[in-house]
């Protein structure tokens, strides 16, 4: 694999990354291992090209006032802390317990599916209230208003430092997992949850960079590439996002999280 | 037809700003990165992925590094460096995100966000230079 290469997949990449939610490192780290790249070096250089792909998807959404960056901001203090965490245990873990984890915590995507519309239909909560975790937006394919209001805001704030330990640890944005705890814990809306999943996955990411820097596991080779590539997809997936079913965007994040959940098993499996 | 009731969060200046640094940031070390690769590969007359040292970005303080690859961008001509630039101008847009709402919170009085955001912020900086 060159450069070259690494630049064209990751277009496609950003772009399923963006309107799925997951961010491109989910499915870029499986695609690196399979061509060889050692998978903390793997790990490491993908969660630049999630600041890549976060801020070139965020930037759209946050314009759109999809994205909720109050809800964010207060979630980010969550994620950081775990992300930093989760990236110093990966300096020192075995590698090969990395594709296991990995294929583990994707499994947790699927938290997602079973969850029905209409939970979102708004709940006052004195505290989330007092947060101004709250706000409202036209949604494109339903023609009409939703406003929306977080629900329990410190259990969702320990479910993102979950996700954001993972995310440090893995190298991905955890976006599902962040998708997960934001509609079924903290009840907002799936297009609310995932633009607002992208917004913070970027400061994430940058919370477990600075871990990898330290370590030296970023290879500027595949960096360039990879962020180049997963930003070009990631900005078109997110002018798209908002136009497209909600149900379309479920069967396609099922399809992409399976696929990544085999392919992650059978490597572990192999090395093992 | 339905009226557009489009809110966010309410914070529709910083909301604006959020989106221009996202998206400057961004399109600044796209740049810096394709010039990087197109100028690596005239140079080489490869673009195959390396593991040679050269190709590992590694400090232990994030600014100290920015600075030096600045320099040395703008000093020497080296490929690799002009793409660890545009990665490392990644790295600072979301840093930059964070300075800038803090920054707008304290402006607005708003001392609930003021010392949320001034959280992060201060556990990025911890962690981008204190390695």
């Amino acid at each position: 694999m060159d450069m070259a290469s690494l630049l064209l997949i990751s277009i496609p990449v950003g772009f399923l990354g963006s309107l799925t939610g997951l961010g491109g490192a989910s499915i870029l780290i499986p695609l690196l291992v399979f061509f060889g790249i050692p998978v903390k070096e793997a790990i490491a250089s993908a969660m630049v090209s999630i600041v890549a792909t976060s801020s070139g998807s965020a930037s759209a959404y946050v314009r759109e006032r999809l994205a909720n960056i109050k809800i964010a901001m207060y979630l980010e203090m969550f994620t950081s802390v775990g992300a930093i965490v989760g990236a110093s245990i990966t300096t020192w873990i075995a590698p090969v317990y990395l594709y296991f984890f990995f294929a583990a915590f994707l499994t947790t995507s699927f938290l997602r599916i079973g969850r029905r519309r209409g939970q979102h239909l708004l709940r006052e909560s004195g505290f989330s209230h007092w947060l101004e975790l709250e706000g409202s937006y036209f949604d494109e394919a339903l023609k009409e208003n939703v406003r929306y209001q977080a629900d329990r805001p410190l259990l969702g704030g320990l479910g993102m430092m979950v996700a954001g330990l993972a995310a440090g640890m893995l190298g991905i944005g955890a976006g599902a997992f962040k998708v997960t705890v934001q509609e079924n814990i903290l009840k907002l809306p799936p297009k609310v949850a995932s633009t607002t999943s992208n917004f913070i996955i970027g400061m994430t990411a940058l919370a477990g960079t600075s871990v990898y820097l330290f370590s030296g596991l970023l290879n500027v080779t595949l960096m360039a590439p990879m962020a180049v590539g997963t930003t070009i997809g990631a900005i078109a997936g997110g002018r798209l996002l908002n136009r497209i079913s909600a149900r379309y965007l479920r069967i396609l994040f099922f399809f992409v999280v399976a696929a990544l959940i085999v392919q992650m098993a059978y490597k572990g499996i192999r090395v093992w | 037809m339905v009226e557009r009731e489009t809110e966010g969060s309410g914070e529709t200046r910083l909301e604006t700003w959020v989106s221009y640094v996202l998206i400057i940031g961004v399109l600044l070390s796209l740049v810096l990165e394709l010039a990087g690769i197109f100028l690596f590969y005239r140079s080489s007359r490869s673009i195959g992925i390396s593991q040679s040292r050269w190709m590992f970005l590694q400090g232990r303080d994030f600014f100290a590094l920015l600075i030096d690859l600045l320099r040395e961008t703008l000093t020497t001509y080296s490929t690799v460096r002009l793409m660890a630039l545009g990665v490392a101008v990644l790295i600072l847009t979301p840093y930059v995100r964070a300075v800038m709402s803090v920054a707008y919170f304290a402006s607005r009085k708003n001392i609930k966000y003021t010392i949320i955001t001034a959280f992060v912020l201060t556990l990025l900086t911890v962690s981008l230079v204190s390695h």
